[in-house]
């Protein structure tokens, strides 16, 4: 078997006395879709923000294609293939929404020079393929929707050349319509061998668009199912007491 | 938008001074305004870069001195004067990115750690000259700050020589060549994209993979080698170095640039802007000298434009 897209192994974080991640371990496959669930303040965003190099893990280490690898800045991440749509969007307010998607890697002419014609030309077929109706491309994003400002994260995500896709609430500030959006691009970046870390506190969502589970309590990974395996309310009782319900099983085995 | 309201301002200011005195409006005194406002303009343009990424500078006064310092020492030394300003022009440089490198990497805010730099480096400048001026530094010192390109001067009828344009002085071709480089790197490459980006959201551009504190540290050394300059130019037209000069230059610098539309949260400023700032500070001054206006008034009518600026600017976003 392949070795997994990405594999995090032993995942610690301390914030002084705190243990913020503790001892998580988690894979992702090619064109895998894993839910990352948990309460707020479980280590689930943290085990993110490791992952996109946000953040220096206190201990563990990390696997692309079975190579382990160092990423210690979002730089880092990006040059193998991590990419992350965060939950606050990360955007600059006062650029536009071409500069923003080419932020940090911007093209350039021959010169060195920036290239905005062509970042424009790019940046209108990457968030049209998102949403077609998006104008006001030249307006700075502190302008623009929230719904707008969301496009505009996911398209910097999958602009460049994106193997593992950290998508954390994308849904949270979109209306019903974007959200479906949303789901149909999860299903196909998951076709094309994407795969996806889902942070979702969505529960219908996670159901609909997850392969696996993966439930974080008090910094400690509790559980990591096959979502066919589990119901909404083992996954509640997961992530509320940390543990299964008394007497479960696998409930592919049980039907 | 703030900008061309900024020009409205500047035209209506030349034109009431015109009205109010003929002479303004000479060609001599454009090159005299042009001439006074250099200064403050070249330390705008580093201003504004500090300015943009959320920071401030208030130590470029002092560095102005102290650069000015070690040109005159260099050059007493022994030095070509070319040489002894481009050192000043790198201790200039050099006090920037010491500043840079305490914000960033000692994590000191701009406030702080600017105000440290201004008192050292006035300190420095002071004891380095024993607080007494360098002068006789020589005649091609004076060049830089005194000289000036396509100067015309006939023969008059008299035999006495006529002077019939003065010339575009050397400190106004610096200004405008600084300028529009300031604004091609601010505008054309990703430095100035980055520059932006990290005073309106510095968390998101470094999440971008924009490196924060190497683009912090590039603004502050740039507004330092810029005050470097604005040194040269000022110690040369003295033919004098002068310890003490260049005291609250700061704040006209910041003025400017807020003056043209430059927000002191970060992420809004450009170089055109802040050179209109500049120019109406420049023109307020001349214009109140010329109808007779004292010091004290000057800076009180300068303090209230400031604050209408930023008020004004501040009404039209909030519609």
């Amino acid at each position: 078997m392949s070795p997994p897209l990405v594999a995090m192994h032993g995942i610690e974080k301390h914030f002084g006395g705190v243990e913020a991640v503790r001892d998580v371990s988690v894979a992702l496959n090619p064109g895998e879709v894993v839910g990352v669930l948990g309460h707020n303040g479980a280590g689930k965003s943290c085990l993110m923000r490791i992952l996109s190099g946000a953040m220096a893990a206190s201990g563990g280490h990390i696997e692309v294609d079975g190579k382990p690898v160092r990423i210690d800045s979002p730089q880092d991440a990006r040059a193998h293939g991590i990419e992350t749509i965060y939950q606050t969007l990360a955007l600059a307010n006062h650029l536009d929404a071409p500069a923003n998607l080419f932020l940090g890697r911007e093209l350039k002419t021959r010169w060195g020079n920036l290239d905005d014609r062509r970042m424009l030309s790019e940046a209108r077929k990457a968030l049209h393929r998102l949403n077609p109706n998006f104008k006001n491309l030249g307006d700075p994003v502190a302008r623009l929707s929230g719904g707008q400002r969301q496009v505009i994260a996911i398209a910097r995500a999958i602009y460049f050349d994106v193997k593992i896709l950290i998508m954390d609430e994308p849904t949270a500030a979109l209306g019903p319509s974007e959200t479906a959006m949303v789901a149909d691009l999860i299903k196909t970046l998951k076709a094309e061998g994407i795969g996806i870390f889902l942070v979702s506190h969505d529960m219908h969502d996670v159901f609909d668009l997850c392969d696996r589970v993966m439930v974080m309590n008090k910094g400690a990974n509790v559980g990591d199912h096959d979502i066919r395996d589990v119901t909404k309310d083992d996954v509640l009782s997961l992530i509320v007491k940390g543990t299964l319900p008394e007497g479960w099983a696998p409930r592919r085995a049980v039907a | 938008m703030h900008r061309l309201s900024a020009l409205a301002t500047l035209v209506l200011l030349i034109a009431l001074f015109s009205f109010g005195n003929p002479a303004f409006l000479s060609v001599n005194n454009g090159l005299t305004i042009l001439l006074q406002t250099s200064v403050i303009g070249l330390l705008a343009i580093g201003m504004t870069l500090v300015i943009i990424t959320g920071g401030i500078d208030l130590s470029v006064g002092s560095v102005l001195a102290l650069a000015g310092v070690v040109a005159g020492l260099a050059i007493k030394a022994g030095a070509p004067v070319p040489l002894g300003m481009a050192l000043g022009v790198a201790a200039g440089a050099a006090c920037g990115a010491v500043n840079g490198f305490v914000i960033t990497k000692m994590r000191i805010t701009p406030f702080v750690a600017t105000l440290g730099m201004m008192m050292v480096a006035r300190g420095l400048a002071l004891q380095l000259t024993g607080a007494a001026p360098i002068s006789r530094l020589g005649n091609t010192f004076g060049t830089l700050g005194n000289g000036s390109l396509f100067r015309i001067v006939e023969e008059g009828a008299n035999g006495f020589p006529r002077v019939v344009f003065p010339g575009i002085p050397y400190p106004v071709i610096l200004l405008a060549v600084l300028a529009l480089g300031g604004a091609y790197l601010l505008n054309r490459r990703s430095i100035g994209r980055h520059i932006y980006a990290v005073g309106s959201n510095e968390e998101a551009a470094r999440l971008s993979g924009v490196r924060v504190d190497a683009t912090k540290i590039w603004a502050y050394t740039a507004s330092g080698a810029l005050a470097g300059v604005a040194g040269m130019v000022l110690m040369s037209r003295l033919v004098t170095v002068q310890p003490n000069e260049g005291v609250m230059y700061e704040l006209d610098a910041i003025a400017a640039s807020v003056i043209g539309g430059a927000s002191l949260m970060g992420g809004v400023g450009s170089i055109s802007g802040s050179m209109i700032g500049a120019f109406i500070i420049g023109v307020l001054r001349n214009g109140l000298n010329m109808a007779g206006t004292s010091a004290f008034i000057q800076q009180i009518v300068i303090g209230v434009v400031v604050i209408a600026a930023v008020f004004i600017d501040q009404m039209r976003n909030r519609q």
